[in-house]
């Protein structure tokens, strides 16, 4: 074949660009740090580059969820708490009635006693954070009304009525894909035995629950004013299934959080498994495109080395 | 037969030698011209006479000067040409694209996708937030945006495309002219018995460069000439006439592309009456030349991908619509139910965007339930979750098959890349295809700077062998005249 320096030059210029865009692509894959740069340097790469990419920051997203459920949760919790020492003490001096007294002085005590404690039970009843009441369900005011009423007794005792205005509704979150976790406790059913309040456990009833914690320290009041000791041996078994309606919604709230933690553990693992594949497909080994930046150097060095050489030669040099 | 012979054989030579120098220094002279093919003296010897009793030629002369040529090569190179600019026009176009869809290195309509559910999320854990509620309103902003923007960058492209149209149709035209003039000279220079070597060398670099633009079928005839006809198989150049290729502007903003009738000069314009080629001269799938590639890129693959991007907002806009339309705001008392989310009336990437009438209070977030009917309480979150789990629906028919949001827009950036890598590797064969080609052509035709300098130098001798020869005859013939004396 004939050669021609016009063919030796096409060619030199031909395979320089060549090597020139290999190192290109080294360059920039060294720079930036990541294998696929754009999307048309590994397509089917690139679409499983983004489904983990969308796999990880849904996984963010339900971590996300999963902490603002968690704080609902533990307010809700704490609130039970309290709810549960509050119910201790009136359970006490439900049982220091038991046996009924008509000292003025003892009764007063024992009815406002009882009284500050409902109110207290109210109060915790209207816990919120933010703007959120962690027992209304949907509704965003306080649940439990404060409104004063008076109670059937001589004398007359003033108490808070505790209407429930909430819903019975669960704020739930979605927590992984499909799954979802209620944030809150009905306060209705919580305090109050249902929506409407369920009626006060009197006789064969006392002690069965739903119980409508509130009407049952009212009814306990207005019993124990009265000396009515079968009335406050009901209210005594009211009592007793009343703290245990609270403890079974602390355990219930108790198990959500633990569900949440487990999840939380379960999505973090995830999201590690998720990023450490995307890291395999996506990130550079340094190492390896070192060697083949040395390697490709070297190759253009040659080749610029040979080219200049090649196309300096010429017979003119040698004509006199 | 006398000395006067010797001087007739020795000026034969002269002239001779003379003419090859002159042909290897017209080589030298076009190293580097496109298109030059080298060219080589022939020579043979005069007739032969028997005058002196025995046979002997008479000198020497010029039988040809030969061009190297290959017309099957020429042939390949126009056609490999036409396919490589076709590819190129349309790497070049998916190489603006792609950015758009570049959703590995940065964050695009995908990533706003995903911020945009991440807020219905965000809103369903507190339905009631003002600040949940204006993240979302402005992550809905952000997406809407998103999606205008790549709509604008598609359609930018495709409008791009659309005036480079304006260009080549002249490029073909001025071309098309050249080569008519050359034509018109072949005929000319053959008239008069010349060699129209560098003629032809023009004329076949003419086809080239007009190849490049469009699909054309070349036929040279017999004397020379060169007819070139579209992909369509309407006449371009015929001997010494042509026809203006031009863009003729038609609603929508499109540039058709018509041929108007032979001539020299070609008659004047008329969009009226001349042949609209707009649907052949890209060659079938408008595969050949820049021209079939910019018509693809402008009629094919923008369109293709914009209509993929509306069904995404379309879905998205009926979707989210839908569910947000049964649910109820917080701008009670009482609260409201039938808002739109997306003005029902853009369903287009190009027109997508949030409801004039949306509020932050208007964001249904709530659904009745039993225990929350009508009207709903503002912590209601029902609606929220529903929309929310949209994202996560992979049962939204699209024209590809069942798929969720995210899935059909990341099946779409993979096309894209596909498209454009598929691009890109076949204008990589076809260069090195070109210069493959390239390199045969200069093998045969290519000047050769060592090559002409040996043959000047061969010649040089010769002349100066031949002027030797003259000297000596002038001896003789003074030792003759030298007799007389």
């Amino acid at each position: 074949m004939r050669v021609t320096p016009g063919m030796t030059a096409d060619n030199a210029v031909y395979n320089l660009q060549k090597e020139r865009a290999v190192l290109d692509v080294l360059n920039e894959q060294v720079a930036s740090g990541f294998i696929v740069n754009k999307p048309s340097d590994d397509p089917l790469t690139t679409r499983q580059l983004l489904d983990l990419q969308n796999q990880v920051s849904s996984g963010d997203q339900y971590l996300s969820n999963i902490t603002k459920g968690s704080l609902l949760l533990n307010v809700t919790n704490t609130a039970l708490g309290g709810m549960s020492g509050l119910m201790q003490q009136v359970k006490k001096i439900a049982g220091d009635m038991a046996s009924g007294t008509t000292d003025p002085q003892i009764i007063a005590n024992a009815t406002s006693n009882l009284n500050q404690l409902k109110s207290q039970l109210i109060d915790l009843g209207n816990t919120s954070i933010g703007n959120q009441y962690v027992l209304a369900g949907f509704k965003n005011s306080a649940p439990f009304a404060s409104n004063l009423v008076a109670l059937g007794t001589t004398p007359v005792v003033s108490t808070r009525s505790g209407d429930f205005s909430g819903t019975n509704d669960s704020l739930s979150v979605e927590i992984t894909q499909g799954s979802q976790v209620a944030t809150n406790v009905s306060g209705g059913s919580l305090l109050r035995g249902g929506t409407p309040p369920a009626a006060v456990g009197t006789g064969a009833t006392a002690g069965i629950g739903p119980v409508d914690i509130l009407g049952s320290i009212d009814a306990l009041i207005t019993a124990i004013s009265n000396n009515d000791t079968t009335g406050i041996a009901d209210g005594v078994k009211n009592m007793k299934a009343a703290g245990d309606q609270i403890v079974a919604a602390q355990s219930d709230v108790g198990g959500r959080l633990v569900r949440l933690a487990n999840t939380q553990t379960m999505i973090t693992n995830n999201q590690n498994t998720l990023k450490s594949i995307y890291g395999d497909k996506q990130n550079v080994d340094y190492a390896k495109a070192g060697v083949e930046l040395s390697q490709q150097t070297t190759a253009f060095n040659a080749a610029l080395a040979t080219t200049a050489k090649l196309t300096q030669l010429s017979l003119l040099d040698y004509l006199t | 037969m006398g000395i006067n012979t010797l001087f007739d054989i020795a000026n034969s030579a002269v002239t001779a030698q003379r003419l090859a120098i002159e042909v290897a220094g017209e080589n030298i002279a076009n190293v580097n011209t496109p298109g030059y093919s080298r060219q080589q003296v022939v020579m043979q010897n005069r007739p032969v006479t028997t005058s002196n009793g025995f046979a002997l030629g008479t000198g020497v002369e010029i039988q040809a000067v030969r061009r190297s040529y290959d017309g099957m090569l020429q042939q390949q190179i126009v056609d490999g040409n036409s396919t490589y600019q076709q590819n190129l026009a349309r790497q070049s176009a998916l190489e603006q694209i792609q950015p758009s869809f570049n959703e590995v290195a940065t964050d695009g309509l995908g990533k706003a996708l995903d911020n945009f559910f991440g807020a219905w999320q965000d809103l369903s854990t507190n339905p009631a937030g003002t600040a949940e509620r204006q993240a979302l309103l402005s992550r809905s902003q952000v997406l809407v945006d998103t999606f205008s923007q790549m709509s604008n960058s598609l359609t930018s492209v495709s409008k791009v495309a659309n005036d480079n149209l304006i260009g080549i149709t002249a490029d073909v035209t001025g071309n098309a002219a050249s080569l008519a003039l050359v034509n018109t000279q072949i005929l000319s220079t053959q008239a008069v018995g010349g060699n129209p070597n560098e003629l032809l060398d023009q004329r076949d670099l003419l086809l080239q460069k007009i190849s490049e633009k469009v699909g054309i079928t070349s036929k040279l005839e017999s004397d020379g000439t060169a007819t070139v006809k579209l992909a369509g198989g309407e006449t371009l150049v015929s001997e010494g006439k042509y026809a203006t290729l031009y863009t003729n502007a038609v609603t929508p903003p499109t540039n058709n592309i018509l041929l108007s009738g032979l001539g020299y000069p070609p008659p004047v314009k008329n969009p009226a009456t001349d042949t609209d080629v707009s649907g052949t001269v890209g060659g079938a799938g408008n595969s050949l030349g820049e021209m079939g590639g910019t018509l693809a890129v402008r009629d094919s693959i923008v369109p293709g991908y914009l209509n993929k991007l509306n069904e995404l907002a379309s879905k998205l806009v009926t979707a989210v619509n839908a569910q947000q339309s049964i649910g109820y705001g917080i701008d009670g008392p009482p609260a409201t139910t039938g808002h739109n989310f997306f003005n029902p009336a853009g369903v287009t990437s190009a027109t997508i965007a949030l409801d004039p009438a949306l509020s932050a209070a208007k964001i249904a977030a709530g659904l009745p339930t039993a225990t929350d009917p009508i009207p709903t309480s503002t912590g209601n979150n029902a609606n929220a979750l529903l929309i929310a789990a949209i994202q996560k629906d992979s049962t939204l028919a699209f024209s590809t098959g069942s798929d969720s949001f995210a899935g059909f827009y990341n099946s779409m950036v993979s096309t894209v890349g596909i498209d454009t890598q598929a691009a890109q590797n076949t204008t990589t064969q076809g260069a090195a295809f070109l210069k493959q080609l390239g390199t045969l052509k200069s093998s045969n035709s290519g000047v050769s700077l060592d090559e002409e300098l040996t043959n000047l130098l061969k010649y040089q001798q010769a002349f100066q062998g031949a002027a030797k020869v003259i000297t000596t005859a002038t001896t003789m013939l003074d030792t003759i005249l030298g007799l007389v004396r």
